[in-house]
């Protein structure tokens, strides 16, 4: 099977300091370090399962920066035969239509069986590349997988719908799948693996290369354009149980049935 | 098949020269998790040489009990290296990409925030507020580096030892830096869980910020640190541990300990401070110039310590089910030595044995104390806070 996989290269920001920037459209990082997004950690290591049960071919691809090359490499060492990443000084502050437009462009006319990405990316959070990729794509597709089965050469979805809840939706190949977490457990990726992997090669291709102009990227090329970030408001106040604790259990209790949705 | 190679391939029973182990089991009897864990050193040993399928040996989870604390390697009369065999299956399974989640966690924060507590470079320096700890990167430099390490650095617990330290070394005058917010992790836990490619960048790193600051001294307050600069690095510079650096400075007549402490107290020798680097008697001798503090030794107290199970990566990976823990066991033998407190000088003991405290019901009657907050409560200004700094 001849499969694609898409990833992005996001900042950790469990520990660090958000700031809106000073044009109030972009959040401000500081000296978070970069990180491949989460879902797509997910959607690399279903890839290279898939890969290791059928054989063939996993091709990893990248919209971004040379320093976002080390989600490239990550997928090199775990088992993907070629990377792709494509950049341009057009591409900044695209939203997901333009990314899809420049994925899409990147595969080209090769013959891919599945396409995998992550359901959403921890950043922007969309939640719409995979999609739009299968659009401009013209195959079928399932987002929020979280279960995936191949049944007489046509892909057998399972996505996570609420409250524990699932729908299964059968796809002809090609087709194109969006990653929830959880579907499987990523692999470690060793410094070792991934120093052997800087032997193979990266393919950089700028918007010339995938036949696309400016006007149709970036900025320019978005539907969608970012108008003001905000942090959010502040909350209430925790709220703390006091009491013996039986009593404190059966509080916790009373309030997750109530509010929590989780018992 | 083939039997167990190494990442490079060179097979394991003849790098390691297997085929001389006796069969004696000294390395087994004297595992400090062989009474709970499936591990047993004998049987890996054994095994490496004559099981034709070397992959059935990396599937082996119970590598992951290991707490590396190289019982088995200094009792085997053939000098053999049964805690290095362990270590490299645990390569092994990390080339391999299956290891515990929580390993995995703590090895990729490691990569990516230069400590394995998943905690922000920049918040490296906080346990030092409002002590005057110098540091390079304020341009205070010295030919000696206090390596202050993640535990302490960023633990909330540890993070008292680290302040203990820095106001005794300020009572004594003692001259020194730190790296500030530009310290890494030593490697020390990184190499024993098995990531040897992780362990050469942190040493790298390490190595050239020595280097660059004409480091001549360094001093650590991790037992786990002081392994790695002098063992797994090779540092030509001497690299002692703060109990040492403290002993030296009570024998030069320099840190007045003068309030009472009174304590009843045994103890408890890190491996990675007693039997890897030989420092036993620096802290006893910090101990005895405490006024007021008497030393009970535990039965197993020296060499013969019993490992708290925090060494060899196991702070990032679970316990082993049932069973005893042998921190528990440590604080139960505590109590029964009538002492008010266990002492000790490592912050993963430290936190081990703090947590045994709790599970066996012991929080109200023993105290766990590092012996850098047991010297420094005998300093004539015991506040531990900003103001005592304005005062003096």
């Amino acid at each position: 099977m001849n499969l694609a996989v898409f990833v992005k290269q996001v900042p950790d920001t469990a520990e660090a300091d958000l700031v809106v920037a000073a044009d109030g459209r972009s959040v401000r990082t500081g000296d978070a370090p970069l990180q491949l997004n989460e879902w797509d950690r997910f959607a690399l290591e279903e890839a290279v399962l898939w890969k290791e049960r059928t054989g063939g071919a996993l091709t990893a691809f990248l919209v971004g920066p040379e320093e976002h090359e080390d989600a490239l490499r990550r997928c090199l060492a775990v088992g993907a035969d070629r990377a792709v990443r494509v950049w341009d000084p057009a591409l900044p502050g695209q939203g997901p239509c333009a990314v899809a437009r420049v994925l899409r462009a990147a595969v080209g006319d090769e013959p891919y069986d599945l396409f995998l990405c992550g359901a959403q990316a921890a950043d922007d959070g969309f939640g719409l590349v995979g999609p739009l990729l299968a659009g401009e794509l013209g195959i079928p597709s399932a987002t929020l997988v979280n279960r995936l089965e191949l049944q007489d050469g046509r892909v057998r979805c399972t996505r996570e719908l609420e409250a524990g809840w699932g729908e299964v939706v059968d796809l002809d190949l090609p087709a194109l799948v969006t990653i929830q977490t959880g579907i499987n457990e990523p692999r470690y990726v060793s410094i070792l693996g991934i120093r052997k992997a800087r032997k193979k090669p990266i393919d950089l291709l700028g918007l010339g290369d995938v036949g696309l102009d400016d006007r149709r990227v970036g900025e320019a090329g978005s539907r969608l354009r970012v108008e003001a970030f905000a942090p959010p408001p502040a909350g209430r106040e925790a709220e703390f149980l006091e009491g013996p604790p039986d009593a404190v259990a059966r509080q916790v209790v009373d309030l997750l049935r109530e509010k929590g949705g989780v018992l | 098949m083939a039997r167990l190679a190494d990442i490079d391939g060179n097979p394991v029973a003849e790098r390691y020269e297997l085929t001389a182990c006796l069969q004696c089991g000294r390395c087994t009897g004297g595992c400090p998790v062989g009474l709970r864990s499936p591990l047993n050193s004998r049987r890996l040993l054994y095994e490496a040489v004559v099981r034709e399928d070397g992959d059935a040996l990396v599937a082996r989870d119970e590598v992951w009990d290991c707490t590396a604390c190289r019982t088995c390697s200094d009792r085997c009369p053939r000098e053999l290296d049964p805690a290095a065999v362990i270590r490299e299956i645990r390569t092994l399974k990390i080339e391999g990409g299956r290891i515990p989640t929580t390993a995995m966690d703590a090895l990729e924060s490691t990569l990516k925030h230069g400590n394995p507590w998943g905690r922000s470079r920049r918040r490296r320096t906080q346990w030092a507020e409002g002590l005057p700890v110098p540091s390079v990167e304020d341009g205070q430099e010295s030919d000696r580096l206090w390596f202050v390490g993640c535990t302490p650095a960023y633990d909330p617990r540890c993070q008292a030892m680290a302040r203990a330290l820095a106001r005794l070394f300020h009572a004594a005058g003692y001259a020194y830096t730190t790296l500030g917010t530009e310290e890494v992790c030593c490697g020390s836990e990184v190499l024993r869980l098995g990531e040897l490619g992780l362990f050469e960048e942190l040493l790298e790193t390490n190595r050239e910020a020595l280097q660059g600051l004409e480091i001549r001294e360094v001093v650590t307050t991790s037992p786990h640190c002081l392994t790695a600069f002098r063992t797994d690095y090779g540092l030509e510079i001497p690299v002692r541990h703060a109990s040492q650096a403290v002993a030296d400075l009570l024998d030069a007549g320099r840190l007045p300990l003068v309030r009472q402490a009174p304590l009843r107290v045994a103890f408890h020798d890190p491996c990675y401070l007693g039997r890897q680097s030989g420092v036993y008697d620096a802290p006893r001798r910090v101990l005895a110039a405490v006024p007021g503090v008497e030393l009970v030794e535990f039965d197993r107290c020296r060499e013969r310590s019993l490992c708290c199970e925090g060494g060899g990566g196991r702070m990032w990976l679970e316990g082993l089910g049932e069973g005893e823990r042998n921190a528990q066991r440590r604080v139960r033998d505590a109590a029964d030595l009538g002492v008010d407190a266990v002492v000790t000088a490592c912050p993963f003991c430290l936190l081990t044995l703090e947590d045994a405290r709790k599970t066996t019901g012991l929080e109200d009657t023993l105290e766990i104390v590092d012996l850098a907050e047991l010297a420094a409560r005998a300093l004539d200004d015991p506040a531990d806070g900003p103001g005592e700094e304005e005062r003096s």
